[in-house]
This record gives C-alpha cells, sequence and structure tokens, in this order.
C-alpha cells in the first residue's frame, strides 16, 4: 500500500522570461516499508520535491495523498497544514537541526509532545534506545558527534509514529562511516517502523541501501535503474 | 515542555544581563512614582497630621501654606465663641534655615497653640508632646536631631522632647513643631537695635491714640515684650485650626465665609490647594519623565525580545515543521518578554527597597505602587512582545529545509 502518491506536481517560480519550472509534471508512489532515493545534480529540483511532498512549500498544480487522504488538490492544501504534518511526516534535514537549548531527550520529547504523544518522555527514551544514542540523552546538541545529532534528528522525525519521512541530504557533513550508518539507520526505520522514507542524496556510495532510486533533472522525476546509477 | 524557560536556561548569562538593564529602568520607574507620591505625601501630611476639619486664614488668601496668611490672634476667640465650634486653635508656619552643630539646618517651624495643642495629635515615634509653654520642641527625624538636643535661635534654647518620622514640609524640609509663642519669638527674632528702635515707635504710636494720652502710665508696658495694648498690633497668626461638630461643619463653614477679613477652607480643600500649587509642576514633570521611562523599557524588551526571536528564527522554522501550532510559538515569545519583565522588575523592587531610603528626598514605596507598576510592568512586557511574536509566526517552515 502507498503511504504516498503524488501526482502531476508543478511548481513555478517567476514568470515571463524569468520563468523557472522546478517542478514538471512529477508524480512518485512510495509504498510503506520502503526507501527511496531521490538523485540528481543541484537544481535539478529534488529539495523543491521534498518541499512540496512535506506541504512547505505547495505546488502550483498536482495533487497528494498521504495514505487513503488526498491532502493537496490542485496545489491547494485540503486540511490543516500542522495536523497533517503531525499525523504524517518526520523531517530530517541536512544539518540535524536540533534545537540548541533542549538536550537530546528534549529534542524528541518536544516533537513528541507536539504530536500529541500520551507520555512523550518514554517514547523519546525508547526511540533514542532503539537508535543507539540513549545513552546521550541528556547531552545538549553541541555535544553530539555529527553522527549522534542526526540519529537523534531521526529519532525526532521518527517522535509521531509518522508513516512519511522526508530527508534532505541527511549525510551531507557526514563522512562516508557515519554517513552510511545513518543511511542504514532510515532503511531499518522503514522496515521496522513501517513507514515511507523518501531521501534526497548526492551520496552515490550508499545507494545499495536504497529500494527505489529517481533521478531528477530539470524538474523532471524518472525512475533509474540501480544499476545504472551505481555505474556513475 | 517550557520552552521558554528551558531557552532561558539555556542563555543564562544574556537573560540575567537583559533583566538586570531593565531592572535599573524599572528602578528608575518606581522611583519616579514613588518620589511622585512622596511629594504628594509630603505636601499633604502636615494638614493631615494636625487633625483639624476648618481652616480660617486671612480675606482672600489661600494660607498658610500656598500663599502667606497674616490673622490677628484675636479671631481664635471669635471662632472659639461660635456654635458648634469644639476648639479653635492658633497656627503658625514659617520656613526657616539656621545653623546647629556647625551645619545648616533648614526646617518649617509650626506654631501649637500650648495649651489647647500640645502636639498630641502628632504620630511621635520617640519622646512626648510639648509639656512646657517655652523652651520644647518636637522635631522631625529627618533633621538629624535627638531627644535632648538643643537648638539655639533667637537667643533661646528649645529643646528636643518628641520625634516625629517622614513629617515633612511640601518643600522637603523637616518640621519642627513649638508652641506659638516660641514661634512668634523665632519669626520675630530681631537685633537689639531693631527692638529698641521698634519699642521707641511703639510708645510713640501709644501717644498718638486715644488710649495712651488718656493712660500714659501704659508707655512702661510697651516694652514688655508680652504686652498687648489691644489698640496695638501684636504678632499676628497664619491661620486658626477649627474643630467643629461634623454635622454642623458646613453650616460654621457658611458662617465664617460671611466675616470680611477671613477665609476659610476644609481640610480636604486645604490639601487641595498644596497639590496645586506647592507640588503641581513637580508632580506634572515627574510624571513625564515616568511615562519617557516606560516608553522606552517597552522599546528596550521589544528590541531585546525581538533580538532572541530572530537568532531563534531557524529553531523556530524546525518547530513549525514538527506541527507546532501558533499558540506554542507565541507563547515562548511572550513568556519569555514577561519573564524578562518580570524578574527585572523583582530586581528592581529589591534596589528600590535598598536603595530609596538613602535618596535625599522621600520615596514612598507602598503596596500599591508595587503592585500597580507591577501591572504595568506585565502590560509593556506583553505589548513588547507583539512585534517578537508577529515574526514567530511569520517565519516560513522552509528555512528548516535550509542548510
Amino acid at each position: 500500500m502507498d503511504a504516498l502518491r503524488a501526482e502531476h506536481l508543478e511548481k513555478h517560480y517567476g514568470q515571463g522570461d524569468t520563468l523557472v519550472r522546478a517542478l514538471q509534471d512529477v508524480s512518485l508512489r512510495v509504498a510503506r516499508g520502503s526507501v527511496v532515493a531521490l538523485l540528481g545534480p543541484s537544481g535539478a529540483g529534488k529539495s523543491t520535491l521534498v518541499k512540496a511532498l512535506g506541504l512547505v512549500s505547495l505546488p502550483n498544480a498536482g495533487r497528494i495523498w498521504f495514505g487513503d487522504q488526498l491532502v493537496v488538490d490542485n496545489g491547494r492544501l485540503l486540511a490543516s497544514v500542522q495536523e497533517l504534518r503531525r499525523a504524517h511526516l518526520g523531517f530530517v534535514f541536512q544539518r540535524s537541526n536540533l534545537v540548541p537549548f533542549l538536550t537530546a531527550r528534549q529534542n524528541v520529547e518536544i516533537a513528541c509532545e507536539i504530536g500529541g504523544t500520551s507520555n512523550p518522555k518514554k517514547r523519546a527514551l525508547e526511540l533514542l534506545d532503539w537508535l543507539e544514542v540513549g545513552h546521550r540523552a541528556s547531552s545538549m546538541p553541541d555535544t553530539l558527534s555529527g553522527g549522534e545529532q542526526q540519529r537523534v534528528a531521526i529519532a525526532r522525525a521518527l517522535a509521531n509514529h509518522p508513516k512519511i519521512v522526508l530527508a534532505d541530504e541527511p549525510t551531507a557533513a557526514l563522512d562516508k562511516v557515519r554517513g552510511r550508518a545513518v543511511m542504514e539507520l532510515f532503511r531499518k526505520v522503514a522496515r521496522e517502523q513501517d513507514a515511507a522514507v523518501v531521501v534526497v542524496t548526492h551520496d552515490h556510495r550508499t545507494l545499495d541501501i536504497f529500494d527505489e532510486l529517481h533521478e531528477m533533472e530539470d524538474g523532471r522525476l524518472s525512475p533509474t535503474a540501480l544499476a545504472t546509477v551505481a555505474a556513475h | 515542555m517550557n520552552l521558554a524557560y528551558l531557552d532561558v536556561r539555556h542563555r543564562l548569562g544574556r537573560f540575567i544581563g537583559t533583566s538586570l538593564g531593565v531592572a535599573l529602568l524599572f528602578a528608575v520607574v518606581l522611583a519616579m512614582a514613588g518620589i511622585y507620591l512622596g511629594l504628594v505625601d509630603d505636601a499633604t501630611i502636615l494638614v493631615r497630621s494636625v487633625r483639624t476639619n476648618l481652616w480660617v486664614v486671612q480675606q482672600g488668601t489661600r494660607g498658610p501654606f500656598a500663599d502667606m496668611s497674616r490673622l490677628d490672634p484675636s479671631i481664635v476667640a471669635r471662632v472659639a465663641a461660635m456654635p458648634s465650634v469644639k476648639r479653635a486653635r492658633a497656627f503658625t508656619y514659617q520656613v526657616m534655615q539656621r545653623e546647629h552643630a556647625g551645619r545648616s539646618l533648614r526646617f518649617a517651624l509650626v506654631g501649637l497653640d500650648f495649651p489647647v495643642d500640645r502636639g498630641e495629635a502628632l504620630a511621635l515615634t520617640h519622646g512626648r508632646p510639648i509639656v512646657q509653654p517655652h523652651g520644647e520642641i518636637i522635631a522631625d527625624a529627618s533633621l538629624g536631631l535627638a531627644i535632648g538636643d538643643t537648638l539655639h535661635v533667637a537667643r533661646e534654647e528649645l529643646r528636643v522632647v518628641g520625634l516625629t518620622k517622614q513629617l515633612l514640609a511640601s518643600g522637603g524640609d523637616g518640621l519642627i513643631f513649638a508652641t506659638v509663642a516660641d514661634a512668634q519669638l523665632l519669626a520675630e527674632d530681631t537685633p537689639s537695635d531693631s527692638i529698641r528702635a521698634e519699642r521707641e515707635r511703639r510708645t510713640e504710636r501709644l501717644r498718638q491714640t486715644d488710649l495712651g494720652r488718656a493712660q500714659p502710665a501704659l508707655e512702661a508696658l510697651t516694652g514688655d515684650p508680652d504686652f498687648r495694648a489691644p489698640a496695638l498690633a501684636s504678632s499676628p497668626i497664619a491661620a486658626v485650626l477649627v474643630d467643629v461638630e461634623p454635622a454642623r461643619a458646613d453650616a460654621v463653614m457658611a458662617s465664617l465665609a460671611q466675616w470680611p477679613d477671613t477665609s476659610v477652607f476644609t481640610s480636604a480643600e486645604q490639601e487641595q490647594l498644596l497639590l496645586d500649587g506647592v507640588v503641581d509642576k513637580p508632580r506634572k514633570q515627574l510624571a513625564l519623565f515616568a511615562v519617557i521611562l516606560v516608553v522606552t523599557s517597552s522599546l528596550l524588551i521589544g528590541a531585546v525580545v525581538y533580538m532572541m526571536t530572530l537568532d531563534k528564527t531557524h529553531d523556530i522554522a524546525v518547530l513549525k515543521l514538527m506541527g507546532a501550532s501558533p499558540w506554542r510559538l507565541g507563547g515562548l515569545v511572550l513568556q519569555q518578554a514577561l519573564a524578562i519583565g518580570v524578574v527585572g522588575y523583582g530586581i528592581a523592587v529589591a534596589i528600590g527597597v535598598q536603595a530609596f531610603p538613602h535618596f535625599p528626598r522621600r520615596v514612598v514605596l507602598t503596596e500599591d505602587t508595587v503592585m500597580g507598576v507591577f501591572a504595568l510592568v506585565l502590560t509593556i512586557s506583553t505589548v513588547a512582545s507583539i512585534l517578537g511574536i508577529v515574526h514567530a509566526l511569520r517565519v516560513d517552515p522552509a528555512r528548516a529545509l535550509e542548510g
């Protein structure tokens, strides 16, 4: 079953001679439990697509479903964006973007609290343990390594049992070993949390982790064979 | 989870520094309010302390404080003879400056109509009321005098027998209470040559009257400072304090108002005269300063809170992506503004309690003032947070996705 479905997404910036078509007739389906990579050069529209799917920057046209629920129709939002984010979405950013004045546990706990989890502290500790950073629960973000910060960020993204996790270049600031470890975590999230994970990445060394690869170029999306990409 | 508290704890140094700055401003606001109240209280405390119903003063004047008033002492007896008048007392008032113990002592001298008025109505902190017709005074502690101290004025020795606390004139000078006779002696402290010249003038005036011509022996009495020939001028008094039966106050006042040589005011009117005349401009100036400081405090808190919110723009974007409600984000900013205001105000009150008693002018810090300014602080903080809240609500969640 699809956790996320997008059809014929269009996103334009500017007009006339300065018109930029960031997304052109983009359609995508992501099943529960699968990890999908969005590849492509800078400016191809990967981040724009993630912003559209995350309801951060709505498309000008097209439709988006979260599970069975149509949430965007012809660029129009059909429900409260806060409710939809709380109920369906988890974000992981290029940098961990942990709130600097909260401990690792509190960073996850605040997400649980916003999502309405009944026992946010317990849930936060469980997630940190599951992602093997439970021992750093009381640490402030600036005392965590890059890999630990991303694990906490992933825990935060999972706080609300989201069915869709969107990650925008989550390993950009990490070295090869830590980058791979984080990507493997996404596969773990998809398999064990039954979530659909969409990852924007430039890191071709970890592509074997993904179930599907999609290449973006000039705002267009095309499925790509693993072998083809691996050969790049 | 209280994000405002956690953020403050994380940046405690900056928060304390900001609160201290705000505290100094609030301390000045408190001081202005306290000085204002002190001014009003100082201006009216004497009127309240003498506890009388009506003030009879020289006709056409607004005496004895806002204006000079000179009445013949015989008016006391005229007033006392009126129906429904329980008591009439002579009252004198003058501001003096004399040397005492090597320093300049500035005070307002109030004459009490001994033995009718011995100063029993005054709130004495130490000592006793006046019991001798001459040579005893009650002084305010702000003058630095102690029980038993002797004041040498006008070749007279005046011994301090009682002390009051914070009983000041409208100008902020401490009050000294003496008998009317002593007060007049001090007021008429003139060099010997002047006394001799005045004695001769009196004798000459006496000779020009029928009384003097009919009774030449009276000339021998003109040298006696206590002699008051009916046809000769006596030392004037400033006012007559009239205690009446409350139910008859209006009637007595109406009768007194008919007299051609006097004006009459109630105690409330006397207080208002002081407020309108003596302290009107200073209190307006203080009020203006207070308004400027309140506006400055609001702008300062607003700027600080706005900067703090700007610093958190990225974090707010992340929270928005998590689905944080506008209430939670607005609450974060509002709570921090209130925290700065409340902590700053707490420090300001502590500063005030320690520092205000050492101010040269009296600063009255009442519970009502503290609570009133606190309510103002809450309002200032709330208003000051608006800009920060608006910024927080306008933050684009997409900023969280930026590197």
